[in-house]
This record gives structure tokens, sequence and C-alpha cells, in this order.
């Protein structure tokens, strides 16, 4: 039973993985059709780099990624402490939107954002782009972190505010450094959740700032450039890195 | 907070390329329609950043420019004829500076002064061109492909391509019943539709990203191409082969426009006056397979390409063909509604 | 233990960056698809007045319904090949050794950190006439003639299936992990053979898990409409397809409304499903 329990995980971690590699290994394919090999080159990656638009797509991206990551993580954690630890009416409302945010299907999301975009006559760009990513992004740093307050002592925060600690200090002091670990991992996600995001970003970017995954998606549509190989293993290499990062750092922080 | 601070100086490292460089045009185009060389050139010649993003429909880039109408997107658009009359009715297009242009004179007088701009006030032609009938001559099988009316054939269920544009098929399902491609008549958009039905069995892919795909792929073996697109799969697969019709091919032709709004109309003039040139526009006739409308161009092209005939059409070719012609909204509305229908009923 | 004093100003800054976020950037545009939806369209403002319920009834038109019905069947059936596939690879993860659990895991997180788009791609390279799959298979003699595997349903539903199954994965993972080898070993002892234990303790248990992982498949799989234009030539389209090419090309933005709203509500009443299967978990206990 346990033969046939492993083999069955092996199995379905190998098809998982298949594709992956397949990319892999073409992206160092010297031939110009996708099917054929003609021997190892590295001429994909070379002129993947010489295609401006390609690289400021790529940083713009990252960019995006980085600013939606770290004030949906802000606001998230501000987000959850609320919950967690203050009183106020509306909770269960507050709790509402955030779970359709999470279960809408994304391109419910993206027509509404883009409606409301349109109604404020908001340039869709940067900005759009930011505040779409940052709210899809919000309600899983919400349940990160407040997975990581359900199973806190509750004591500290007591013991600061008999102390005479200000709100705002006894956060500082001692929440923060306490739901650490998930604010990074909550980061992380969000960063991934952005880089990679399609349907939302279809409706509200523009073209003046350019993001990756929209230019991957006119790449893919015209179909068999080998280029897309090579961008996709890269992105493979930075996930992974970024994934063996944050397993780090949470091992370290658990110390 | 020293966080912040350094994810902002980071940030204008990241965004310092983009920044210093002022002067960016917005080109929107159809894909595959220019040749990287083309914009890198005009970007070494002028120091104009060109930023370029692709559309596969006329109604997706009529849709877009609506949609960022206030916004300012885009600095040049390429649509079809009908569209340019669509366009300039509704009042979107900048009226084109004809002094901030060179290289007008040299266009083909048959492409100018057309009804659907008169004097081109507001559109300056890109490209003409042609739909005809794709063939992978390799994998077919019986008599060879001729007509329209072909592609119905019991042996190509499954293997057809289509484009993915609601005129375009319409105008086949049209001429195919004998009926003009521009037609305005409900009944005959009915019939036409009915008729399309009858082919989606048939039908395998819908492609108006990059056309000769499905054939390269191996996945269609007939079906709707546009020429320049057979010229450029010719090169990859030698079997592709392009062929005119009997009920008469499609011709159409597109032009460069420049919203109300644009951001930067004068890198847009600068961009259709680079184009116009003659060593230009023989570049990327040469290099997509389309016919360029500068008459001294056509002198510059190798006779490889010139003698082309799915770039270059005899007349024999063009014996029946159809212009693609401004059919006004109303009747817009009823191929849409078609069309949506003809999508959806798989 | 919670704080209710008045501690501004803190809380207060707080509690108002909290609630504008959410009311303006959720809320409102919810609002706004809901106003849609039931508003006429408008050639040049999208949206106009009068109100009606056109949108809806065009969406019930019989053609669009079959569209609607087509793409439920192929999430359907995408949420079925997840779950039977995730269902006892779930299981077999949650009985391997728990050093090992989370090198299983990470592994199995790692495609999913790729780029969605780029892996769609891969598969287009796998599924081609002249792709890897036909010609292993040719080779190794199962087939004469390359199969038609790229631009069809199939197509679409195997894309779909690649990147959300860790979806269906996670959620059963985590009810496995929460079924205690006690109660296993009790109905065991209680002279419940295999079949029965399977039928009556590990199916209603882990429930909730298979509930989450249909809500987590069933709803995306109807949206990602870049899977059928990758995959499927640009036939066989998801609802996301219909919803996105209403707002982006036809500009029909009560349909686009419309369906969208149409959608909301299959997620509201999977969602009721779950809770009420929670519920009844409660209640019957574990």
């Amino acid at each position: 039973m346990r033969w046939l329990s492993r083999s069955y995980l092996a199995l379905v971690y190998l098809l998982l993985y298949v594709p992956i590699s397949v990319l892999v290994v073409f992206s160092f394919n010297n031939s110009r059709t996708g099917y054929s090999w003609g021997g190892l080159s590295l001429r994909w990656y070379e002129s993947l780099f010489n295609n401006h638009a390609m690289v400021q797509a790529m940083w713009n991206s990252l960019w995006l990624a980085l600013t939606a990551a770290t004030v949906s993580t802000l606001i998230g954690a501000l987000t959850a402490l609320a919950l967690h630890r203050y009183r106020f009416r509306g909770k269960r409302m507050l709790n509402g939107m955030l779970f359709v945010v999470m279960m809408s299907p994304e391109i419910v999301l993206a027509i509404s954002l883009l409606g409301l975009f349109l109604l404020l006559g908001l340039q869709l760009g940067y900005v759009s782009l930011l505040l779409a990513h940052v709210t899809f992004c919000l309600p899983f740093v919400v349940i990160t972190v407040m997975a990581r307050l359900a199973g806190f002592d509750e004591r500290l925060p007591e013991a600061a505010r008999d102390l005479g600690a200000s709100d705002f200090t006894m956060t500082r002091t001692v929440l923060i450094p306490v739901i650490m670990p998930a604010l990074m991992a909550g980061w992380l996600l969000g960063f991934t959740l952005s880089m990679d995001d399609v349907v939302v970003s279809t409706f509200v970017s523009g073209p003046s700032y350019e993001i990756l995954p929209l230019r991957i998606y006119s790449m893919v549509r015209v179909g068999l450039k080998p280029e897309v190989n090579a961008l996709g293993t890269l992105l493979l290499v930075f996930s992974l890195v970024m994934l063996m990062v944050s397993q780090w750092i949470l091992s370290r922080s658990k110390q | 907070m020293k966080k912040l601070a350094l994810a902002g100086l980071l940030a204008l490292g990241l965004t310092g390329c983009s920044s210093d460089d002022p002067q960016v045009l917005n080109l929107y185009n159809w894909s595959e329609y220019m040749p990287q060389e083309v914009l890198t050139r005009f970007e070494e010649e002028t120091g104009i950043k060109v930023v370029y993003t692709t559309y596969d429909s006329n109604e997706a880039m009529y849709a877009r420019l609506k949609l960022l109408d206030e916004s300012a997107a885009y600095d040049l658009a390429v649509p079809s004829t009908y569209y340019v009359s669509k366009m300039r009715n509704e009042g979107l297009l900048l009226p084109i500076d004809r002094s901030k242009i060179s290289g007008f004179d040299q266009l083909d007088s048959e492409l100018t002064g057309l009804d659907i701009d008169p004097d081109n006030q507001y559109s300056v032609p890109y490209l003409w061109g042609t739909t005809g009938i794709g063939v992978d001559a390799a994998d077919i099988e019986g008599e060879p492909v001729t007509a329209w009316e072909d592609l119905w054939d019991e042996r190509f269920e499954g293997r057809v391509n289509l484009t993915n544009d609601m005129r375009e098929v319409f105008h086949m399902g049209l001429r195919v019943l004998g009926y003009s491609g521009n037609s305005t008549n409900p009944q005959q958009i009915e019939e036409a539709y009915e008729k399309l039905t009858e082919l989606m069995p048939s039908v395998r892919t819908f492609n108006s990203d990059a056309p000769r795909m499905p054939f390269l792929e191996g996945e269609a073996d007939v079906g709707m191409i546009w020429n320049g697109e057979a010229v450029m799969g010719k090169d990859s697969m030698e079997a592709l082969e392009y062929v005119y019709p009997e009920e008469g091919v499609i011709a159409w032709l597109d032009s460069f426009v420049i919203p109300k709004n644009a951001k930067n109309p004068e890198a847009a003039h600068k961009f259709i006056s680079f184009v116009l040139q003659p060593e230009i526009a023989a570049l990327i006739s040469e290099d997509i397979g389309y016919a360029t409308p500068v008459l001294s161009a056509r002198d510059l092209l190798g006779d490889e390409v010139a003698g082309d005939r799915a770039s270059y059409p005899t007349p024999e070719d063009m014996v029946n063909a159809e212009f693609q012609a401004d059919i006004g909204d109303e009747a817009l509305q009823v191929y849409a509604r078609y069309w949506e229908k003809l999508k959806s009923g798989l | 233990m919670m704080l209710s004093i008045k501690q501004q100003p803190f809380r207060a800054a707080v509690l108002v960056l909290v609630w504008g976020w959410l009311l303006f950037l959720v809320l409102a545009p919810n609002m706004l698809v809901v106003g849609a939806s039931v508003m006429t369209r408008d050639p040049s403002t999208f949206i106009a007045l009068p109100l009606n319920l056109d949108a809806y009834r065009q969406l019930f038109n019989p053609l669009y319904l079959e569209v609607f019905l087509h793409s439920l069947y192929m999430a359907a059936m995408t949420t079925l090949i997840c779950l039977l596939v995730g269902y006892p690879f779930a299981w077999a993860l949650s009985r391997v050794e728990k050093r090992r659990q989370m090198l299983l895991i990470f592994l199995l997180i790692v495609p999913f950190w790729t780029n969605s788009l780029v892996r769609t791609y891969a598969l287009k390279l796998i599924l081609a006439t002249n792709g890897l799959l036909n010609s292993a298979l040719m080779s190794l003699g199962v087939i004469d003639e390359p199969a038609q595997l790229l631009y069809t349903e199939g197509a679409v539903i195997v894309g779909l299936v690649y990147l959300l199954l860790p979806f269906m994965i996670l959620p059963l993972y985590s009810v496995f992990e929460d079924l205690r080898q006690d109660v296993l070993l009790a109905s065991h002892d209680l002279g419940a053979g295999r079949l029965a234990t399977f039928k009556n303790v590990i199916v209603p248990l882990t429930l909730p898990g298979v509930l989450a992982g249909v809500m987590l498949v069933l709803l995306p799989a109807m949206g990602l409409f870049f899977v059928p234009d990758i995959l499927g030539g640009s036939r066989n389209l998801l609802v996301g397809n219909v919803i996105k090419n209403q707002f982006l090309d036809a500009r029909n933005w009560p349909f686009g409304a419309a369906a969208s709203i149409v959608l909301t509500l299959t997620m509201a009443l999977l969602m009721f499903a779950h809770r009420l299967s929670k519920r009844r978990l409660g209640e019957e206990g574990a």
C-alpha cells in the first residue's frame, strides 16, 4: 500500500514538472522552430536582454510588485490587527468584504475596478494597477497575519498596557515583532500574485506603464517565440530564489 | 521607515531609465505588422522612444481607444478603412498636418482620396493587402483548393483556420452566396450567418494574432489568411501557399491615424514621415510581405519580393476582388449580432 | 482581551484607513457592477439610463446560456479531474513523514510560483501536432498519426487542471492532516471494513476540504480567459472570455456586468454549501 501511494505521488509530481522542464530545456535550444532540437545556445537569452521593451516591462513589473506587496502588507497587517484587537461596529461587514475580494473570480474584480476608475476619470497606468493589485493581495495578508495572531499570548500586550504604553507603542514594540514572519509570508505572497497577474491587469492597465505579464501574453498569443522559453526559465529561477529566501527567513525567525 | 526610504531610492534607480527620456511615441498597431528594425532605426534617428502595443482586431483597437479616450494614451493607431471613416465621423481623430509629413505625394493615387477620408485629412495609408486562402499543400489530398466554397469540404473537418475578424469572415460567407462582401442587407447577412454555421464544425482555430501559426504548427491545413502572413509563413514552411479564391479575394487598406487626445502628435507626424521614406517602406514590405502604397518604394524592391504574387497580385488575381468599404454603424451592429451568435454557438 | 477603550488617534487612523480602502475599492466597485448590469448599453458612455433587465434577459437567451453551460461543463470537468487526482494525492501526502512533508509541499508550490502564462505556453509545446507528446507516442508506436490535441476542448481542460491543481490539493491536504489517526482506528475497532470506513468516516470528515477545493477551482476555471486564447484556438470559450469580450471588444457593459453577477452568485451558492457542510460536521462531531 505504501509503495502504491509513494509511486502515485511520484507520478503526479512528474506530470507537474514535465511542462516546466520542457520550458527550461527548450530555452537553450538553438533551433528557431520550437519543436526540433538544434543544439545548445544562449541566443534567446541574448535576444531577450536586447529587447528594450521587454526589459522595461520587467522593471515595471518588479517595481509594481514591490510596491503593491509593501502597501498591501501594511494595510493588511493593520486590518488584521484591527479585527483581532479592536471592538467596533460592522466587523462582520469588514470580514465580509475581505471574503468577497478573496473569493470573487478575478475577472469580476477586474471589471468592478475598471468601472470605478473610469467613473473617477483615473488614468489607467501605474496608479490604477497599484490600487488593483493591493486590493487583491489584501485578503491573503490579512488571513496570514490573523492566523499568526490567533495562536498568540494575549498577556504580553496586556502587560504592556498595564505598564502605561500607548496603543501605538504597544503595537509597535510587541505586536509587530510577533507577526513579523506572517508579514514576510504575506509580503512574498503579495509579490508573487502581483508579478503573475494577467486577468486583472488586462483590464486596468494602460500603455504608459507596460508590465511583463501583458507583454508575455501578446508574445504567447502570436506563438512559437523561443524567447518565451528563456523568459519562462528566468522567471522560474527568480521564483525559486524568492521561495528559498522566504523559507530561510521564516526558519531564522522561528529562533 | 528605513525600509521605505530604501525602497524609495531603489524606485528612483529602477525607473531612472525612462524618466530622463522626455520624448515617447505610443504606437498602437496590429500584431506582426511592423518590423522591429523600423522601430529601432526610428529611435536611433530621432531619439524618440517607441512604446509599441498591439491589437488583433479593429473592434479591440476601437474599444480600447474609446476606453482610454480621456487619458490620451495613444499617439498613433492603424485602423482599416471602414474604421477610419467610423472614427472620423465620431470625432475621435486629430487632423493630420500635411505640412509636417513628407512623402505623401509618393503614395499611389489609387489609395488616396478615398471616400472614407477624402483629402486624407485624418489618415495616411500604411499598407494594403488581401485576405485569401492559405493552403498547406503538403498535407492536403485530392482536388486543389481554389475557392472559398472549398473550405466547406468535408475532408477539411477540424482543419480550418479563420481570421478572428467579423467583417472578413462574413465577407467570405456573403461571397460564397454570390452577394457583395460589403452588403448592408440584413436578409443577406442572415443567410451568410446560416452558411457560416455549417462551416463551424470544420473550424479548428480563430486566429488574428498571427494567422500563419496554426498552419506552421500543423494544426490547420486550409483557411483564411492574410497575404503578408502567408509570405512570412512560407519562409518557415515551403508548402504554405497563398491562393486567390475564385469568388474573389478580400482587399483592404490600413492607415495611420492620430487619436484626438494624443500626447505627442509631433512624434506621430515624424513617424509617419519616417515610414513613408522609400527605403523604409521597401524594408517593411520585404520584411512582412504586405504591399506598400509608396510608389517609389516599389522600385527599390528586390525581384523576388516584387514578383511575389502573394504580396503584389497580378490583375488576373484581383479580377473578382472586393475592397472592404464602409458600411455604416447600423449595418455593423447587424454583423456584430450575428458574429456573436456564430462565435458563441460552439 | 479586546481594547474597547477609545485609544485615539492610532486606532482611529487604522480604522479609517482600513474601512476607507475596503469601502472604496471593494464595496463601491461591486455596487457599480450591480448597477451597471441593470442599465442600458450606450456607445459613448458605455452605460446609461433607463434601468432595465435587458442584460439579464440577453443572458438567458438560449445561445448565451449554451456558452455558460459549456463553460460550466469544462470547469466541472476540470474540478472533477483535480478532485480525482488531488484527493488520493493529499491523502498520500499526509501519510508521509513529517520532515519530508515540508519539502514535498515546497515542490508542489514551485510550479505554482512560475508565471501561469508561460506554463500554459509550455503545454502548447507538449500538445502540438509536432509537439512532444505526439512525437513520444509515435516513436513508441502507440499511434501512427499525430493526434489532434491542441486547440480542442480537452486542451483547455488540461490547461486549467495544470494551473489549478494545487488549489485543490492544499485544502484537501489540510483536512487530511486534521484527520486524526485515532478516529480511523476507532472506526476499525468498531468493526467497520475499509470501504465502510471510507464512506462513513473519511468522506464526511474531508467534505469541507473537498468543498473548499471545489470552490477554489470551479470559479477560476470559468474565468481564466487566457487558457482558451492560448490552448483553445479562441474556441471553447469560458464565461471569462465572454465577459472580457463584452467589456473590451463589444463594449456591451451591462451584459458583461450581468454575466459577472451570475458568476458571483454561483460562487455565493458554493460558499453556502461549504458553510452548510461545516455546520453539519460540527454537529456530528469528530
